[in-house]
Formats: structure tokens, sequence, C-alpha cells
């Protein structure tokens, strides 16, 4: 997890070929666009995540760009074949390598150059010890790696990948993170990936796309994002969950920037403290707002009065920023 | 109870005996439910593939008609094959009724519905992602329809044997289309109706007896099969 987004990024620029590139891109279920105005280009070398909260059109988005949905309005042009890897990681009832060959023989991969490719994809997968193991014999996290073995096996042009950390418990997920962080990676090929988690995509991607409610809100660099988001609903989605009125201004945070400290400036009172591992997360009422704050123990008590201090945030003009009660829902 | 040991104890002589015409019966009853199994098999199992698999317009409606068509009463099958074979008929010019070959025609058909039926629902029955995931990789029609045999295996079996089964037993259609002529176009059940009709309960019995025998073993060589497959599945489980 810690070779995250900033120190393990591809040389992909501007100057590597274009191997997807979507405009315009409309898709509709009935009367409902779940996809609206969707434009992207990934390039060669990319390593790219696609993060949005439940329901805001991912996997829609995913199987659109890999030409398995209808588009109702706009284009995608690929130059390559793409792959997509589903979400479910449903494997035939066959041993692991002969899994990787079947799907090598699907991609028209000639068969005497299949189980030397199928090795080296479950090698670079970090589960190479799985490949005699029958299929069904697989844990979830096994299952997990086989499944993204089986698409960098097929060598695709375009990688598209849906939720594959999904259902994973925290430690199987970070050492599969870590494996899937330098297989994912090739300089000839584009690859999109889905994540629900934020950690994943900081963890994985040298690029963020945020989706919410099926258009395009955000695109760049994770940190940049993280750092500068370039709206109130995109700050929200990326964990900024404090908010306090400062004139005509709405200030924005998350709880990093939130230090309780006796000398600081600004007085509140706990009105919530959430039990964590080494500490507590506080829910810290003022005047202006409500900011949250990760304290170390022991933590003050939930009607204490304490004095803080706001070490960044991101401002926006009050109106953008919407009414306070917003906030609620992008805590829950 | 004594009337039946009685029918018994006169069986068991007419079997042990190797009567020529109890040998060619059975032959043909096995012909009949080799022969009418495989062709169910052959154009059903594409059949149940499709609806299994396909995503045309239609499906449903045509897995619906499968599926009723299980309960289709084999006497009015073996009705409407006769009026369609008639010299009248639409397909008369086969000169097929009271022909071997009707026997082979109605029973591939009464045959049919099970392949169908029960293939679709074996195979509907798989992990959705697997065959998604075949096609995201770009697999193609047989290539999807191999995966899906494969991996619905055990289903799949069920469904041939449940053919089979009916392609054995199953006498109303024979009767009709084949007139159930002695020593030329009966099956173990056909005749056993025939010696039953002219009271002949001892020979009846013997049929019987040996029909249980044939079903007996072609299903059980199927069943175990089945078994294999299902066991095999089962010794990957073991080995976590």
């Amino acid at each position: 997890m810690s070779a995250g987004s900033d120190n393990a990024r591809s040389t992909a620029g501007a100057e590597a070929p274009v191997l997807l590139r979507a405009a315009g891109l409309e898709v509709r279920r009935g009367q409902r666009a779940v996809v609206s105005d969707v434009s992207l280009e990934l390039r060669a070398g990319e390593l790219v995540a696609l993060l949005g909260p439940n329901g805001a059109g991912k996997s829609t988005l995913l199987d659109a760009l890999g030409g398995a949905l209808p588009l109702t309005a706009g284009a995608v042009e690929r130059t390559g074949r793409v792959a997509v890897a589903l979400q479910s990681p449903d494997l035939a009832r066959r041993t692991v390598v002969a899994n990787l060959m079947l799907a090598l023989g699907w991609w028209g991969v000639p068969k005497p150059e299949r189980r030397g490719r199928a090795v080296a994809a479950l090698e670079a997968i970090g589960a190479g010890h799985l490949a005699r193991r029958p299929a069904a014999t697989l844990s979830g996290g096994e299952r997990r790696r086989v499944h993204l073995a089986r698409a960098i096996a097929v060598a695709p042009d375009v990688l598209l990948l849906d939720e594959p950390f999904a259902g994973l418990d925290a430690e199987v997920r970070a050492t599969l993170l870590e494996d899937a962080l330098s297989a994912l990676r090739s300089e000839t090929r584009a690859t999109l990936v889905v994540v629900h988690d934020r950690a994943e995509a900081w963890a994985l991607a040298d690029r963020l796309l945020v989706l919410i409610d099926g258009r395009l809100v955000g695109d760049g660099p994770p940190r940049e994002l993280l750092e500068q988001p370039p709206s109130p609903g995109v700050a929200r989605f990326l964990g900024y969950d404090g908010s306090l009125r400062d004139g005509d201004a709405t200030l924005l945070t998350r709880p990093p920037h939130v230090a309780l400290d006796p000398a600081g400036p600004l007085r509140a009172t706990v009105t919530r403290a959430t039990a964590m591992e080494d500490g507590f997360r506080l829910e810290l009422t003022l005047a202006e707002g409500r900011l949250y704050s990760v304290a170390p123990l022991p933590a003050p008590r939930v009607g204490d009065t304490v004095r803080l201090r706001i070490d960044g945030g991101v401002r926006f003009p009050a109106t953008a920023a919407g009414p306070l009660d917003e906030f609620a829902m992008l805590r829950t | 109870m004594h009337e039946l040991w009685e029918l018994l104890r006169q069986a068991v002589p007419l079997i042990t005996h190797g009567n020529p015409y109890l040998m060619s019966v059975i032959w043909f009853t096995v012909q009949v439910a080799v022969v009418a199994t495989a062709a169910a098999t052959v154009i059903g199992l594409p059949l149940g593939l499709a609806i299994g698999l396909g995503r045309f317009r239609g499906r449903r409606g045509l897995q619906i008609l499968a599926n009723a068509s299980l309960g289709l009463p084999p006497v009015l099958v073996g009705l409407f094959l006769f009026f369609v074979f008639a010299g009248q008929g639409p397909l008369g010019g086969l000169h097929l009724p009271v022909t071997r070959r009707a026997i082979f025609v109605a029973q591939t058909i009464l045959g049919l519905p099970y392949v169908v039926a029960l293939t679709a629902a074996a195979v509907q029955a798989l992990p959705s992602g697997l065959p998604a995931q075949a096609r995201a990789l770009g697999a193609g029609r047989l290539q999807l329809a191999i995966l899906a045999v494969r991996e619905a295996r055990i289903g799949v079996l069920a469904a041939i044997i449940a053919a089979l089964g009916t392609s054995l037993s199953e006498v109303g259609a024979v009767v009709i289309v084949g007139g159930n002529v002695y020593g030329y176009d009966q099956t173990l059940a056909s005749a056993a109706l025939y010696e039953a009709n002219a009271a002949r309960y001892a020979d009846a019995v013997a049929i019987g007896i040996v029909l249980t025998g044939l079903i007996l073993v072609l299903m059980g060589g199927v069943g175990v099969l089945q078994q294999q497959q299902g066991g095999i599945r089962l010794r990957f489980r073991s080995a976590t």
C-alpha cells in the first residue's frame, strides 16, 4: 500500500499513444441515463483508477468502454484489443493453469504458447504456486488473484478491470494490491481499474477519474485531486467531511486538517466520539459548522469543550458548497 | 400374492431360455433407445444451449414451450405423428406409419423436450459471470457452448438420462405410429402391453423383468458417469 500513487508512476505522458478515446458517451437503461456525457482518453502506459460511490455508473461505463453495452450517444475509439475482467471472479471447473489456458484460447492465442503465458501471468501476480490447484479449491483472495492473472495473461492493449479487489478482507486486499501494482503496470498497455475504495485508488493509479451520478466530475493525479478537488461534490466524495462557514466561503476539511490544540484559535464541542484502533474519531461542533478529527488516546469525551486549529482544507463559495446539512450524506 | 408369485415362476424360464422373439425385441429396444437418445441429444443440446445462453428475442417463449412439452402425453404425440405421416398427411410421402423408422422418429421427438429443457436449465444455473467473462475475452459461440456443456455436464447428463428413460419405457406413441406389430417393430414396453392384452400375463411379466433390467443397466451406466463427474468436483473440494 505504501508504494502508492506518487512513487511508482509510469512514464506515460502526452506523447504516449491514445489507445482508447471516448467522446460524449451516454448509456441509458430504460429512460434513465446511467452514464452521461463522459469523455476520456486512455494512453499507453497509464494505470487509471475509476472511483465513484455505489450506483455511480462505474461498471456501466466500463462495459460501454469495452463494447459490451450499446451507446445511446457518443463514440468510443479503440486502438488494439480491449479485454474486460468482470467483477465476478468465476472460474471454470479445472485447474488454475487450465483456466488461464482456456482464456488464452478464447483470446485466440496459439495452443503451444498458452501454457508458458499462463504460467508467466500467474508468476507475475504472485500466484505461481496455485497453478496446479483445482479452481474449486481456491479461497476468495486466491480466486481474485487468478482472475487478475487471467486478464493479464491475454495481454490486451487496453485492460479494463471491474473492482478486482472487491469482497476481500483488509489483509488479503493489501497483499493483492501490492502484487497487482507491478503486474498491472505496462509501458504498452492502458489499464483502467474500477475501484470502490479510495485507498485502492491511491495505491494503484497514476491518474484518477471520479464518477458521480454517471458524470465524470474529476480527472487528474490522485494527490492533486485530493489536495485541490475541482468541486464540493468531488471534495465530499474524496473524504472532505467537515465544513465551516467562513464569510462568503465554505471551508471543507478532512480529519487530518483538523488538529486538537489547546492554543488553537477555534473552540468546539465534542458531539460524537467513535472509537478507532488507535484513538477516537471526533465530531466537533462549532457555531459556524461541523468538523471531524482523529484524536489519539486519551481523547476528549462527548460534551467536552476543546480548542483546535485547522491546517489546510479547501474553500468554495458558500453557494457552491451547498447547505451544511448536505454533508451528513457524505459521512455515512 | 400367490398369483404374482406363480407368474414370476413361469416368467423366469421364458427369460433364461433365450427366446429368439424376446432377444429380437431386446435388440430393437436397445437400438431405439440409443438412436433416439443420440438424435434427441444432437438436436436438443444446441437448442438447450441457445435457450440457456442466448440473448435473443423469444428465448423465454422457447423455454416455456420446452418446459411445457415435458408434460405432453405420448399418446397425443403418437396421434399427431400418425396423422402427419399418414398417406394424406403433410409427410405422407415418407411412408413411415407402421415402420421401425416411425418408432425412431417418435421416440426422438419424445426425448427432445427433456434434452432441451433440462440442458437450458442446467446452463442457466451456471454462475453467470463465467459465460459473461468468456464473451468478454473473445470466446466465440462454439467455445462458449463447449464451456457451458463442460461446466454444466452433470445437469446435461441428467437431461440425457431423462431422454433415455423416455425412449426405453414410453409405449403410447410407439403403439400408435408403429402399430405394435408382433416381432417387427415392438419395443419391450409395447411387447409387454401386447402380451398383457392377449392375456399372456407370464410373458408380459417376463418382458417387464427384462425391461426393468435393461433400464437398470443403461440408466445405471449413464448414472455412474454422472456421479463420476460430480465426484471429481467433490474430490477437488476435499483437497482444501
